[in-house]
């Protein structure tokens, strides 16, 4: 997931939600990927999981009413 | 109202603005000197004021600086010396070595500390100066094995000149030696080598 190309990003409230969606995901085996938020979106050193798009709604799916998500956003490199 | 000079001093690196706008405060009330780097936009801003100009500082879409310098009335130009403090750049004759001494970033808290280091990895990865060398040595080396979440960065950096070297006593003593899946297996008198020579060694 480090090529050049579109990709998003879900931004959380604070650092656990970030690891409570992140454990799910792994046992779902969703493919996504923890990375600082971009400089563009927040400057504060916060955390978020970057993933493919076309994987939007399973995760989506796999997170809802387990844990709360801010912010969807798709980037570019 | 007199000439403004102007010093066009864009692609000069250090002292070499300063010298050139000293020069021209020198024989003018007005100077406006043009500079492409922060460096000598503050050597500049620091000679204006200390020979009493006025200074105003505009920045240009085109990432340089133009810096009008105006001599307040009265000020005398003094003649003495004036030292610009040009970035020391270490005489960093050696390679850039970054040491992951842990699975974890600062201390504290593991949990979050592995969130960092992980951050870490992946902000490094997106640096345009990219470490000759990362040595791993203790749980550091737990990041370089089968199912390491950085795996990818790591293997990334590889595939772009960046030398791994892993512990392999470390390996060893984790029984994780077989699953090593980034890196090469190195040992302690590589890594004082190469540490030693490093010309920069940053240990998150």
């Amino acid at each position: 997931m480090n090529e050049k190309s579109q990709y998003s990003v879900m931004l959380f409230k604070a650092v656990s939600y970030v690891l409570k969606a992140e454990k799910i995901l792994k046992k779902e085996n969703l493919p996504h990927k923890l990375i600082p938020v971009p400089k563009n979106i927040s400057s504060d050193c916060g955390i978020c999981l970057r993933f493919d798009p076309a994987l939007q709604n399973k995760i989506e799916a796999a997170l809802l009413n387990k844990v709360e998500v801010e912010e969807i956003r798709a980037l570019r490199d | 109202m007199s000439k403004t000079k102007i010093v066009n001093a864009r692609g000069l690196s250090c002292p070499q603005p300063v010298i050139l706008a000293k020069q021209a405060i020198e024989t003018n009330e007005q100077v406006k000197v043009i500079v492409d780097n922060e460096t000598a936009l503050e050597n500049v801003k620091r000679l204006g004021t200390k020979q009493g100009c006025d200074v105003q500082v505009e920045k240009k879409n085109d990432g340089t600086y133009e810096i009008n310098l105006t001599r307040k009335a009265g000020a005398i130009v003094t003649k003495e010396e004036f030292v610009p403090s040009c970035d020391a750049t270490p005489a960093a004759s050696g390679p850039f070595v970054i040491v992951i001494s842990a699975d974890t970033m600062g201390r504290g808290n593991d949990e979050l500390g592995n969130v960092l280091i992980r951050a870490f990895l992946h902000t490094v990865c997106q640096q345009k100066e990219k470490p000759a060398v990362m040595i791993f040595y203790n749980t550091g080396v737990k990041l370089t094995v089968q199912g390491s979440e950085v795996l990818e960065d790591l293997k990334q950096l590889e595939s772009e000149g960046v030398q791994l070297l892993v512990c392999g006593t470390c390996l060893n003593y984790f029984e994780i030696k077989d699953k090593i899946a980034a890196g090469t297996v190195s040992n302690m008198y590589d890594i004082v080598e190469t540490m030693s020579r490093a010309g920069r060694l940053l240990v998150p």
